[in-house]
């Protein structure tokens, strides 16, 4: 999520809280003859509002897992999520009047400070990185195709590579094609872009208009193939298949740039426009290799957030009845 | 096509002593035909412009010289001897004249015997001519690889021009040469395999002599199989309903009509499956029906949406309707009945014909048909089932059963006609007339006289409005749709024009009959004219968006024909599927959006239903599934039969099959059900049963929003997005 101007509301809001809060905190503070407790009747209201807070945080994992019940906008518990978990955290050190406490407590706060850390830094990243994204992969995919889409890359690559090169033997050439009824697309975007477009598997219809139309393509003799066919086998079809692989260049865009414009004085006239797609290809796999990475940070926080936030929860409650109780 | 009468009065005259009474503009051969006195003509046929060429068809008007009566329009008082000695002594010098040029008898007379021109002489008692034959020949013509010309046997009656540019608007065939080289000719006097004849057939089966005539080298035939039948012509025309059907046409296409015997509990065919056939049954019982619609539950999401649920789920299909079903609904298939949604089954009898619309126009089976006693029925491709709906007899036959069983309900089926009475339903289903269009016909034009009301009985219709520059699609209609109201309850000029998409028959109520009608019902007129005002008010608002497109570069994306995109900000969301998931979780875990598709700048259009202006899912539904209310959304109902069409026709990928868990009658255990998986379309409804799109509602960032584009894109050109 964006942290724009539609968010000020929100931002006014807890920080007048925050101040309210304060100055209050402050003014008992100094007056509180032992100082100040979490026990005394500013220091529970503090305790209790704080954890309200917590609560409300935590329900929003709740919320969506009801997404078409309407108790209100996603949106609003999102924020609401966000700024009121935010302002817990000076609640519950008002609570504690800065004071970590025995064990519990002590794991307590802790806990509160990772988990808010750990949501300041998830905001951070739901900010940044979504632009990121759009920027840096305008062939994107949902995430869970990405290995349907590599796939279909590295056929296209193979059926090009045969194409030029003659059987490599990847090719199965009585395979009957299966059209879906309906089903979704992967469209390349219409607005100008440094991307040059090209047609493959993951193109539709509706950006033919954009495509030139792809010359004919002849076969070369084993000599003249043999630098692509090496390059082919060796590391293209080695980088599509493995991606994570270490010490690939063709992971990166600029020696990729280089391997290809080297290849390209190796091959023949006829051999161009297939080279021409390859390193769209190689392109469009980076990109993928680029939205895994964006996506494991735009989700992976989620990994620390989440837990440590239920336990906060859980330990929370306990803290509550013992503290009450005893 | 045969002349139309107008509007304008009746006219009576006298036929061969019969006073009869006809509406003005009647040509005498119609008059006569409709009350059942034949003319014989070589030249005219019913489906034809009559040229009035062979002249046969002469009757005395009291004029000066006789009249050719195909052509002849009735006259007030007119005085008509159809067969007075003058007429029957021209008739005859007629048919004497052209068999002395006639080689006799001819390839049609040899093959099936029934040569019109020498049935016609030997009626007459024409022997041996008089005359002595041509000595220039016109020569044959074996080029085509379908069919034999022999312009020696032609009598240059026309019909097969007329049938070639009319019927087929292919306009190979015309006239050329003078006097007694007069001949018919394929493009620039080509030989007819050389020339852009597509070997249709319809200038053979026009063809009254053996000038025409199919070389049997080209055969369609359905595959046979066991307890299949091929038969002869003889033993075709032995039966009532092929009387008239030319003997060549049917001997020389034997393959395409197979009579068939189903045993009781076979099935004839299942719904959803594509075919090119439609049966006649001649013996026998069958039960049709679609099996299984879904559910009647309306998907709701939100805690008050379960206890909706729940109790949709328990309470019967008639306690819980939709808001709209005020009136009970009939689901249209490809027969002479209608089914009832709440009990989709019915019987179909002898003399009843179905899969019209899958032999005429490859729709999928809209129903399955199981015999229900041992059935015999005749199984017919599209060529022969064409020439069956030009055979009088059969048509007629077939018309009957359409206006005893099912167009009543067609006529209910319109919401102000649900208040008419009985009486004046009766008399509507005698003197609506069924009129047949074929593909690409214009049926009304935009700026024509309003003359006519119609309902769709098979087939679809296209509703187009031209402004400068083009054609806005308003609607497509299919079986129980109707139109043209518009045009007779206002300026009495059409407003739109209604194109005939594939082979389209519509019951068609005379202008007469419907202001009776809405003079005689006012709550009818009433009904009909918010209809009226609510499309007019619909089609100006589409057309204002037309008028006010500013950005031509989303013409070609398609985008501009959309009425609500649902659009992603990219820079917003995080790709958390929150959207897909609300989707899903309001429509029974299906989700109806992708979140991929096109991108502008950073903007994702998500692959969902655009609720586009032309809306090209709905042309070919077999059984009027999809369709529009009178807001944006595109529903598609529970009666769905999942074959797939909808899926394909929309050219955005928005529309997807999913298979549903639903229970069917288990055909080895009579009365038992199990449990089957039935696919089912489905495409986004954009939440109509909730206040807001789930996706919209459930997206934690802002992300995902329904927009119109002509205003989004336009603000956005202008200055800065504006979701």
């Amino acid at each position: 999520m964006r942290i724009d101007a539609t968010q000020r509301g929100w931002a006014w809001l807890t920080l007048g809280i925050f101040l309210v809060s304060g100055g209050v905190y402050v003014l008992y503070a100094v007056n509180a003859p032992a100082g100040p407790r979490g026990g005394s009747v500013i220091g529970l209201a503090f305790g209790i509002v704080g954890f309200a807070f917590m609560i409300f945080a935590a329900l929003l994992g709740a919320r969506k897992r009801v997404p078409t019940w309407r108790l209100g906008r996603a949106q609003a518990w999102m924020r609401g999520h966000l700024w009121l978990g935010l302002l817990s955290l000076p609640l519950i050190l008002f609570h504690g009047g800065f004071h970590f406490g025995g064990t519990l407590t002590r794991v307590l706060m802790w806990l509160l400070l990772i988990t808010v850390a750990s949501g300041l830094f998830g905001a951070v990243l739901q900010h940044y990185v979504p632009r990121m994204m759009t920027a840096d992969v305008p062939l994107e995919t949902i995430y869970d195709e990405i290995g349907n889409v590599r796939r279909s890359l590295r056929e296209e690559a193979d059926h090009a590579v045969e194409a030029l090169c003659g059987s490599l033997g990847f090719v199965k050439r009585d395979t009957a094609e299966e059209l879906r009824a309906g089903g979704f697309t992967a469209l390349r975007p219409i607005a100008a872009s440094s991307v040059p477009l090209r047609t493959s598997a993951a193109v539709s219809a509706g950006a033919s208009a954009a495509v030139a139309a792809a010359p004919e393509v002849v076969l070369l003799n084993a000599e003249q193939s043999a630098p692509l066919t090496r390059f082919y086998l060796q590391e293209m079809r080695l980088f599509l298949e493995e991606p994570l692989r270490r010490g690939q260049r063709l992971g990166d865009a600029e020696k990729a740039k280089s391997a290809f414009a080297a290849l390209r004085t190796l091959l023949p006239a006829a051999a161009q426009y297939t080279l021409l797609e390859l390193e769209e290809i190689c392109d469009e796999a980076r990109q993928l290799l680029r939205q895994e990475r964006l996506q494991r940070w735009l989700h992976g926080w989620l990994l620390v957030h989440i837990p440590l936030s239920l336990a906060l929860i859980l330990l929370g409650a306990v803290h509550v009845v013992m503290a009450l109780r005893y | 096509m045969s002349t139309s009468a107008t509007n304008a009065g009746l006219v009576e005259l006298t036929i061969d002593g019969k006073l009869v009474q006809v509406p003005s503009g009647t040509t005498v051969y119609d008059a006569a035909r409709v009350h059942g006195i034949a003319i014989p003509t070589l030249c005219h046929l019913q489906n034809q412009t009559p040229v009035g060429v062979c002249r046969l068809c002469v009757v005395d008007t009291g004029a000066r010289v006789l009249s050719a009566a195909c052509v002849r329009p009735v006259e007030p008082g007119m005085k008509v001897s159809t067969n007075s000695e003058k007429v029957l002594a021209a008739r005859k010098m007629l048919l004497e004249l052209l068999m002395a040029d006639h080689p006799s008898p001819c390839a049609r007379q040899e093959h099936s015997g029934d040569c019109e021109l020498e049935t016609l002489a030997k009626a007459a008692g024409v022997g041996t001519p008089r005359f002595p034959r041509r000595t220039v020949l016109r020569g044959a013509d074996n080029s085509s690889l379908a069919i034999a010309v022999d312009h020696d046997a032609c009598i240059l009656c026309d019909r097969c021009i007329r049938g070639c540019d009319e019927i087929k608007s292919n306009f190979v065939l015309g006239r050329m040469g003078k006097g007694y080289s007069t001949g018919i000719a394929f493009d620039l006097n080509s030989p007819m395999g050389d020339s852009t004849c597509i070997s249709c057939g319809e200038c053979m089966v026009s063809c009254p002599t053996g000038a025409l005539t199919n070389k049997g080298v080209v055969g369609t035939a359905i595959a046979a199989g066991r307890d299949a039948q091929s038969l002869t012509a003889e033993e075709l025309h032995k039966l009532p309903v092929f009387a008239g059907v030319s003997g060549t046409f049917l001997e020389l296409n034997r393959g395409a009509i197979l009579k068939r015997l189903y045993r009781k509990g076979e099935v004839i065919c299942r719904e959803g499956e594509f075919g090119s056939t439609a049966f006649y049954i001649l013996e026998g019982k069958a039960q049709v029906a679609i099996a299984t619609p879904i559910a009647h539950v309306k998907t709701q999401g939100g805690a008050q949406g379960f206890f909706k649920q729940l109790a949709s789920v328990l309470v019967g299909r008639e306690q819980d309707k939709r808001e709209e079903e005020a009136r009970d609904r009939t689901i249209p298939i490809d027969a002479s009945v209608d089914l009832s949604y709440g009990n989709p089954v019915a019987e179909l009898a002898p003399g009843d014909l179905f899969g019209e619309m899958t032999c005429m126009n490859f729709y999928p089976r809209s129903a399955t048909v199981r015999a229900e006693s041992d059935v015999v029925a005749f199984e017919m491709l599209r060529n022969v089932l064409d020439i069956m709906m030009k055979n009088k007899t059969f048509r007629a036959q077939i018309e009957q059963n359409y206006r005893r069983r099912a167009l009543e309900t067609h006529l209910r089926g319109v919401p102000m006609f649900a208040e008419l009475s009985p009486d004046f339903i009766e008399h509507l289903k005698e003197s609506v007339e069924l009129v047949r269009y074929a593909p690409g016909q214009v049926i009304a034009r935009q700026g024509d006289a309003a003359d006519s009301f119609y309902l769709v009985r098979i087939g679809f219709v296209k509703i187009s409005e031209e402004y400068p520059g083009g054609e806005l699609v308003l609607a497509y209609l299919s079986r129980g749709d109707y139109f043209g109201e518009i045009g007779l309850l206002g300026g009495g000029v059409r407003t739109a024009t209604c194109t005939a998409l594939d082979h389209v028959e519509v019951v068609k109520i005379s202008g007469d009959d419907f202001r009776q009608m809405v003079e005689r019902f006012p709550n009818v007129r009433a009904g009909l004219e918010a209809v009226a005002a609510e499309r007019r008010a619909a089609n100006a608002q589409r057309m204002q968006m037309v008028h006010s497109v500013p950005i031509e570069q989303f013409l070609a994306q398609g985008l501009m024909e959309a009425q609500s995109l649902l659009i992603l900000d990219l820079q917003k969301c995080t790709r958390c599927d929150a959207c897909v998931n609300a989707c899903a979780d309001a429509h029974d875990g299906v989700t109806r959006l992708v979140r991929e598709g096109l991108r502008f700048e950073n903007f994702l259009v998500a692959t969902s239903c655009r609720q586009c202006r032309d809306p090209l899912c709905m042309v070919g539904c077999p059984v009027g599934a999809i369709r529009r209310r009178n807001s944006l959304e595109v529903i598609i109902e529970d009666w769905c039969i999942g074959c797939g069409l909808c899926a394909q026709n929309c050219p955005y990928g928005n529309i997807n099959l999913h298979p549903f868990e639903t229970m069917a009658e288990d055909p080895a255990h009579a009365g038992r059900c199990k449990a089957v998986v039935q696919q089912k379309a489905t495409s986004c409804d954009l939440c109509t049963h909730l206040k807001e799109p789930s996706c919209v509602y459930a997206c934690p960032h802002d992300a995902a929003h329904r927009v119109d584009p002509r205003k989004f894109f336009a603000g956005m050109m202008s200055s800065g997005p504006k979701p």
